[in-house]
């Protein structure tokens, strides 16, 4: 990771390297702008000039009216003509309407974690979205209970998740790659730890990974898996949580049909491994204070239990 | 007479000639115990002076940037040094980031700004004494106390979690239920009150108490740009204070003001916020600007280039600022055509800006600078805030916004400018008027550790988020991965405060308790500068002027060689008020433009009762806060009661004859009862306030109008009108019985007067019972819909209104029995009766919204 080599610095796709453009333009008018009023102050400051051991007792020289007027208005007009009109150009290339061919992908903010449908497929998953490479994608997002935020810089700019409404974000990636976005409104005690895992990969996997999540969950494995399965679904667990293809069908809390196959848990708190994962499951709030996911009073048997079963939904 | 010799100044920046003297009166030492308040506690509790008040505003303010600044900020510094470090769990960050936005936001700068211009606009303009010194003490108190309660949240384990913004629906009272909010709510709600009481001291202290000869066009920029900020608080915070109504409403009475599901907007907050939040920023850097354009000059040894491109510049920023709230809701889904206007406007700020500077760098081009620390801290001030602003334009353009947005870039940005653009230029100011207030010279070699030490930390600390924050570290985190390559950035703004920003403010503090113990003496005016102040003693008397400065000069200082020389009258005039007889504490008003002698007027002397009043508007908000219901009411009445008493007329200390004895010698009126200039334009600013606040409320039912497509909703039907309409005819006809009443007065028929104000308050008073009792049938409540929530507020706000007018005839009639209002004395009763007009046309308004804006399609 070095200087400007990821985030918004690093853009993949259209929407993304327009704003970076744009970055880039007032950023290099912006120094030229910075080195000139330096040069003058300094040069102003420094430059030798006969002792005054007088009250100034005339009003200024006329001349310097010139520099209010040149250097006070007409320097910052032309300027700001010039971003404004870079302003506009980006703003027209930054899509509002949603494309013939888009993927719609629609995005609900919880406190805190990001459920995600695939309306034309028709499934849910939570925390992590993946997308098609050269496609454009409509995101269409609300909020079930505060303001959030959806920002994954490297593909453009940020939309906030309204309680109010829809709001639509149109973008695209042109180049494979994960992306761990964070949200970017406040929105309580875990903003910092609501992540969203953004994976951008070719047409061929994304066509698997989708018909991967169309699938009902998939059977336990072993004993202990089908043992863990047995755990959950007499648990309180299914009161919050979905594993499609079973009976817990909860949608307070995210979708677990196809958990194993995420790279993160607990809304990007930590990696998806059983460690974690049995950590996570025993006591969520030590990975992430004050999640609404109670402790479980599983002894070490049972937890194992769960923890394959989870693991085995891929 | 006696003229005492001025100290001569030591080391003096070379100044030429002699800095005038001026002729102090044989009643210097009377004056003085004439202005000075009361010793001992009694005198702390009463005092009114500009110099107490202003000096305890500011020592407010820096007791809560020290509580508040410093000490969250380091805290939060600590905790994001490391990736997934855990010194602080996430609940104590995020209280840690609201407390630290809220304080330096409405704790800090404002009271330090506003306790700069009640000590200091006396002395600047040449007075006496603020406008309204009881108002200024009231404004101390409520904004200490609201203070106070806001921080007793601590105590309360119950800290503000929600971010100084409070956005909705985080803020309200699903998401938020404990009595957190509330603390940020209501303890806030004090001390805007306190703040709009001091901005209206200082509109009319610059427009009307200034130096006999100081034309508008010599008001020294400080000044003007101390006007503008008043202004623009008068603007702002009164929106912010219905919001905050609004929100408190939602959580404590159950409304739905922003509500999405039951009609109500989360975006409704957003903008009412932000239309007091925006300004609110340039409310900070405008006065900072006003130091700068004093300051330079002096250490230039030049006059200021382009006095009335600043001038513009200052009032262009004031108006400017309340057109582009919305760029800090970029990211919430508004239209391109929005964007691009709000993107326009916010751009366009950087024209006035431009001004500025190259004014200010033209006076250094034709001075030669003298490097003092005061200087230092301006130099500072251009490095830093040029950067500030061009990061400002831009996160003005909404594509590359919608990257820096809530990052850590728009963290960098705004330090840049409220470090760079408003501390650096407040600490410039202490250093160049320390001297006058205490008589001592900050020393020099701490002043260049203090500046160093601060300069060097503000760019370490700040400039490292601008990178971080692209790289896609948002803002408001506790905590983040290791990995992300954020770590060092974050680790090098970490070494910037806790290295070089903590020990530069930790070198100021003893810089200020080193020289109160044993600094150099100053002298009068230490830096050969051109404004009023530096003509009296270091420190200054009491009174201030014992005789009214003459000023024929924008550089008073520099260019008369007397201070009291000019047109035969007015140097009789200033010697008139500046000697007995006038056996009281005698303030002159002055033409707004042309700055010739208007009236000489009784100051108002120290009291109780803006106390009394400060702490009945804490048992408001207090009671509200704990739920303690009937209380509000007992808070109500200490109001009334204090405002009531406060303003008790007090018997003139003059005789009708002996105030047309002194015009007929001075050509000035007296007005030993009390101003009647003053007071004019207080009533005007107290109907703008009223107003803004009506019109707060008139934009939030349109808003909430708009975002309905069904109004009003379902089950609710179209109310009768007829009842509504006598209503109204019974209010306004009252309103009108008193305008008749007042114009009986002045014929001095009294009788008719006393039968014209019962008439109005049987009349008036039977429009709003009706009114009330059409309210009562309703069986529509304000829980169950936004519609319901804004038709019930409104309303609510316009009977207010309309009681409050009834007290107000009420307390008139009594005083007119008791014989205060003559023909020729009766200025308040003239002022009801334009507060009458407003009260008339807010309801007429008030009630034609509510009952045909659901008839509107």
């Amino acid at each position: 990771m070095t200087l400007f080599s990821t985030g918004s610095f690093d853009p993949q796709g259209p929407v993304a390297e327009t704003m970076a453009d744009l970055w880039w333009f007032m950023l290099v008018l912006g120094t030229a702008v910075f080195i000139l009023v330096m040069a003058l102050l300094i040069w102003g400051l420094s430059r030798r000039r006969p002792p005054t051991d007088e009250r100034p007792s005339n009003e200024s020289p006329r001349s310097y009216d010139w520099w209010v007027l040149g250097g006070g208005v007409v320097l910052p007009v032309v300027i700001l003509i010039v971003v404004f009109g870079a302003t506009v150009l980006a703003m027209t290339d930054t899509p509002e309407e949603i494309p013939a061919n888009a993927l719609v992908i629609e995005l609900v903010g919880h406190q805190w974690w990001w459920e995600v449908h695939y309306p034309d497929a028709g499934f849910t998953t939570a925390n992590e979205m993946h997308l098609p490479v050269g496609r454009p994608i409509a995101i269409e997002m609300t909020s079930a209970d505060v303001i959030h935020s959806f920002w994954a810089p490297a593909l453009g700019g940020k939309l906030d998740l309204l309680p109010d409404g829809t709001n639509t974000l149109v973008l695209q990636a042109d180049e494979a790659g994960v992306h761990n976005t964070a949200c970017a409104e406040f929105c309580g005690l875990q903003h910092a730890e609501m992540g969203l895992t953004v994976v951008a990969e070719p047409p061929e996997e994304f066509a698997v990974w989708v018909a991967g999540q169309m699938e009902p969950a998939a059977q336990p494995a072993d004993e202990s898996a089908a043992r863990g399965e047995e755990i959950f679904l007499s648990s309180r667990c299914v009161e919050c949580h979905t594993v499609r293809g079973t009976p817990a069908a909860g949608d307070a809390a995210p979708d677990l049909t196809h958990f194993a196959s995420r790279r993160r848990l607990g809304a990007g708190a930590a990696p998806n491994n059983s460690a974690e994962l049995a950590q996570w499951v025993a006591d969520p709030h030590t990975i992430k204070e004050g999640v609404d996911m109670p402790a479980s009073q599983l002894n070490d048997e049972e937890l194992a239990a769960v923890v394959a079963y989870l693991k085995g939904l891929k | 007479m006696s003229l005492p010799p001025d100290p001569p100044p030591s080391e003096p920046v070379p100044s030429g000639k002699e800095t005038p003297t001026l002729h102090e009166p044989m009643t210097h030492e009377e004056l003085d115990r004439l202005w000075s308040d009361p010793k001992g506690l009694w005198g702390q509790l009463t005092g009114v002076q500009n110099d107490l008040i202003g000096v305890r505003l500011m020592l407010t303010g820096f007791f809560f940037l020290l509580l508040g600044g410093s000490f969250d900020s380091v805290l939060m510094r600590l905790q994001l040094a490391m990736p997934e470090s855990s010194i602080i769990s996430p609940q104590l960050y995020n209280e840690l980031f609201t407390n630290h936005g809220t304080v330096t936001m409405f704790l800090v700068i404002l009271p330090i700004f506003e306790g700069f211009a009640v000590l200091l606009l006396p002395f600047i303009l040449g007075s006496r004494e603020m406008p309204f010194p009881r108002l200024g003490a009231f404004g101390f108190w409520t904004l200490l106390f609201g203070g106070l309660l806001y921080y007793s949240s601590t105590l309360f384990a119950a800290v503000p979690d929600a971010g100084w913004f409070a956005y909705t629906p985080l803020s309200g009272p699903e998401f938020s239920p404990d009595l957190a909010l509330d603390f940020w709510v209501l303890g806030l709600g004090v001390a805007e009150v306190g703040a709009i009481a001091v901005a209206f001291e200082i509109i009319i202290g610059v427009l009307k108490m200034r130096a006999p000869g100081m034309t508008l066009t010599r008001i020294p920029l400080f000044a003007w740009s101390l006007l503008v900020m008043a202004f623009m608080i008068l603007f702002a915070f009164t929106p912010l204070i219905v919001g905050s109504l609004l929100l408190e409403l939602d959580r404590g009475f159950g409304t739905q003001f922003f509500d999405p599901q039951l009609g109500g907007s989360s975006l409704l907050w957003q903008h009412i916020f932000w239309i007091f939040g925006h300004p609110e920023v340039y409310i900070q850097s405008v006065p900072a600007a006003g130091i700068v354009s004093m300051i330079i000059p002096v250490f230039s040894r030049a006059r200021i280039v382009g006095y009335n491109w600043l001038v513009a510049a200052l009032v262009a920023i004031g108006f400017l600022s309340f057109g582009l709230w919305a760029h800090h809701m970029f990211t919430v889904g508004l239209s391109p055509i929005i964007l691009s206007f709000f993107a326009a406007a916010s751009m366009a700020i950087a024209i006035p800006t431009g001004v500025q500077f190259f004014a200010w760098i033209a006076t250094i081009w034709s001075g030669r600078p003298a490097w003092r620390t005061a200087f230092l801290f301006c130099v500072g001030f251009l490095v830093i805030f040029l950067i500030g602003g061009i990061t400002g334009v831009m996160v003005a353009a909404p594509p590359f916004d919608m990257q820096a947005h809530d990052s850590q870039f728009v963290v960098g940005h705004l330090h840049y400018v409220l470090i760079g653009g408003v501390a650096f230029p407040i600490f410039a100011g202490v250093y160049y008027w320390f001297p006058k207030f205490t008589g001592k010279l900050l020393d020099e070699r701490l002043g260049r550790w203090n500046f160093w030490l601060l300069f060097i930390g503000v760019n370490v600390a700040f400039f490292p988020m601008h990178i971080v924050g692209l790289m896609g570290m948002p803002r408001r985190v506790y905590t983040y991965d290791d990995g992300l390559g954020w770590g060092i950035y974050n680790l090098i703004s970490t070494i910037g405060v806790v290295a070089f920003i903590v020990p530069g403010i930790a070198v100021f503090v003893w810089n200020v308790v080193r020289t109160l113990r044993r600094g150099e003496e100053a002298g009068a005016n230490p830096w050969g500068a051109d404004t009023l102040e530096w003509g009296t003693p270091s420190p200054p008397a009491q009174h201030g002027w014992s005789v009214l400065p003459l000023v024929t000069s924008r550089h008073p200082l520099w260019d008369q060689d007397d201070l009291h020389s000019g047109e035969p009258w007015l140097v009789k005039f200033v010697h008139g008020i500046g000697n007995w007889p006038l056996r009281w504490r005698a303030g002159v008003t002055v033409g707004t433009a042309d700055g010739r002698p208007q009236e000489v007027f009784r100051v108002a002397d120290p009291s109780i009762w803006p106390l009394f009043t400060a702490a009945g508007v804490l048992i408001i908000f207090a009671a509200e806060l704990f739920k303690i219901r009937w209380a509000i009411g007992v808070g109500a009445l200490v109001v009334i009661a204090g405002v009531i008493a406060w303003n008790w007329p007090k018997k003139a200390p003059m005789t009708v004859e002996e105030e047309s004895a002194f015009e007929r010698e001075h050509g000035v009126p007296v007005n030993a009862g009390g101003s009647v200039v003053i007071a004019k334009w207080a009533t005007a600013l107290g109907i703008l306030f009223v107003s803004i606040a009506f019109g707060t409320l008139l934009l939030s039912y349109f808003y909430l109008r708009l975002e309905n497509p069904q109004w009003p909703p379902e089950g609710i039907a179209q109310h009768g009108l007829v009842r509504p309409a006598i209503a109204a005819a019974l209010v306004i006809g009252g309103g009108l019985i008193a305008r008749w009443g007042l114009g009986r007065l002045r014929d001095d028929r009294r009788g008719s007067f006393i039968g014209a104000l019962a008439g109005t308050l049987l009349m008036a008073g039977a429009g709003i019972v009706l009114q009330v009792a059409e309210h009562l049938g309703y069986d529509f409540t304000w829980t169950a819909h936004a519609y319901g929530s804004i038709f019930y507020t409104l309303s609510g706000f316009v009977i207010g209104v309309a009681a409050g007018m009834m007290i107000m005839t009420a307390m008139v009639l009594y005083w007119t029995i008791q014989g205060q209002y003559t023909a020729r004395r009766h200025a308040a009763v003239a002022h009801m009766i334009w507060f009458w007009t407003a009260a008339q046309l807010i309801w007429l308004v008030g009630f034609a919204t509510v009952y045909l804006g659901p008839r509107l399609t």
